[in-house]
């Protein structure tokens, strides 16, 4: 299978590296090949129909900043949609940066693969937050297989779960934990008895809160990921601007300590039902499967023949999004 | 022994029959049953009394039954079944007048503040975490309403999952 991956941060590198890692184990147990044939980033492209080393990539760009310093194949002029058209693929990686304005460029690059007739897997949440059911429209219209997995929870696994492990059973709604950025920061918060503030800057000096923590901190980011969830799973047809959300930027030390004498944590809790979309901070119990500490991920799916299930995992990370990602690409050849 | 229980029913067809069939499967007697259709409560359920007569173990066998049938009992042998909320409000608890945040949830029916603890921050804002106890089934609507009173006076309410 020849993979053209754009975008090449956190989770295009994570995915070359995953590549690396299981290529021979996927062949051995799949029976398939997977050969990056096209890689971007902002500042251009390495493309070749033989096949790209993945390690090289990943020294390419941590040594220069660009794959298009990549030997013999890398380039400056081919870029964004262009680079679709210059190589020859059968899956699309789109793993450029969430935009929660306009879904842009990943809204571009996948109608572009679909009208292609191209699979695509995604780790992006802001087209799919904005643009749902056009996306799915035309996937389905150009019959190609779509798979965005790694867009909610990152190595927890949600989409694939209840669609193929619990078939049986109707999923009527879902609460979780889709932030790990927040519930790292409450449960420093809760363990420390330290300020919002201080403990964002703390966040911050460990590269696990962002320069600009807007699209975690208010809420944003598990926003799309409730979209997501509400449209897949849950079959309501909503968008962005359909979530009710509340951050935590107001979540005080003496809230937390007030919480905690009657039992309770505060997690930036997501609730997906046909009643509410809604992403605000809750009370939860100490002994409860939402009392999740550190930078975990958890959902619990409540349905009508297995009850609740709950799923708990690593929300963020280069290698764990990857894991999904790959997952996402085999299901791809398997169907 | 006899009990007497209120239970709050969904006006749908079978909704009784289900109620009624474990009380026979048990052993036990139905005495009364007072169920009034055109008598809807504020949630738009109707409250069904029971006298049932039977022997102790199967008359706890029943509430628990029902319980998991997942029926709501408002009232078991008179005595109203309560339920506990914990709620945060963060803000200007106290100068947005929290004496009347407090009136206002006590002015729904069956519900009282029970415990009351406020924070004060070194900033301006600050923390209010508030006990309520309500009758059994009414937690959606005191939500309700301690979600409108922060809305009103640009409070966060933090409350339970």
């Amino acid at each position: 299978m020849n993979i053209c991956l754009m975008g090449f941060g956190a989770v295009g590198q994570g995915v070359a590296k995953a590549i690396s890692l299981k290529k021979k184990e996927i062949k051995e147990n799949f029976g398939f090949d997977i050969k990056i044939v096209a890689v971007a980033d902002s500042s251009g492209s390495a493309i070749s129909q033989e096949g790209l080393n993945a390690e090289l990539l990943l020294e390419t760009k941590v040594n220069t900043g660009s794959v298009s310093n990549y030997p013999q194949f890398g380039n400056n002029d081919i870029k964004g949609m262009d680079v679709l058209d210059s190589a020859d693929y059968d899956c699309l990686v789109e793993a450029t940066p969430t935009n929660i304005e306009n879904g842009e460029p990943a809204k571009s690059l996948t109608l572009k693969a679909f009208t292609d007739k191209k699979d695509v897997v995604t780790s992006n949440k802001g087209h799919l937050a904005l643009f749902f059911s056009e996306l799915i429209n035309e996937a389905n219209k150009n019959k190609v297989q779509f798979k965005f997995e790694a867009s909610v929870g990152g190595a927890m696994p949600i989409l694939n779960f209840v669609e193929e492990t619990l078939p049986s059973s109707k999923p009527e709604s879902i609460i979780g934990i889709l932030n790990g950025t927040t519930n790292y920061i409450l449960s420093r918060m809760t363990s420390e008895g330290s300020s919002y503030k201080n403990t964002l800057e703390e966040s911050q000096q460990l590269g696990i809160a962002e320069t600009d923590p807007t699209q975690d901190v208010e809420g944003i980011d598990a926003a799309c990921k409730t979209v997501i969830l509400a449209n897949s799973l849950l079959g309501i047809d909503c968008a962005y601007n359909d979530v009710e959300v509340t951050g935590i930027s107001k979540i005080s030390s003496e809230a937390i300590e007030l919480a905690s004498k009657e039992g309770y944590f505060i997690k930036l809790i997501a609730e997906v039902s046909k009643n509410a979309l809604k992403v605000s901070p809750r009370l939860v119990k100490k002994n409860s499967p939402y009392a999740l500490e550190g930078t975990l991920n958890m959902a619990t799916v409540k349905t009508d023949l297995a009850d609740d299930v709950t799923v708990v995992g690593k929300g963020a990370g280069s290698l764990e999004t990857a894991s999904a990602i790959l997952t996402d690409i085999i299901n791809v050849f398997k169907k | 022994m006899k009990i007497n229980l209120v239970l709050e029913l969904l006006d749908v067809p079978g909704q009784l029959v289900a109620v009624l069939s474990p009380i026979s499967k048990l052993g036990a007697n139905l005495v009364t049953l007072i169920h009034q259709r055109d008598n809807k409560n504020e949630r738009g359920m109707i409250p069904v009394q029971l006298t049932v007569e039977g022997e102790q173990d199967n008359l706890q066998l029943l509430i628990d039954t029902l319980i998991e049938m997942g029926i709501t009992i408002l009232e078991i042998d008179g005595v109203v079944r309560k339920e506990i909320l914990t709620t945060i409000l963060i803000g200007h608890v106290i100068d947005s007048d929290i004496r009347d945040t407090m009136d206002k949830i006590n002015e729904l029916e069956g519900t009282s503040v029970v415990n009351l603890e406020v924070k004060l921050s070194d900033e301006e804002e600050s923390s209010a975490m508030i006990v309520i106890e309500s009758d059994f089934g009414k937690k959606d609507l005191v939500i309700a309403r301690v979600n409108e009173i922060a809305t009103d006076k640009n409070l966060l309410a933090v409350n339970e999952v």
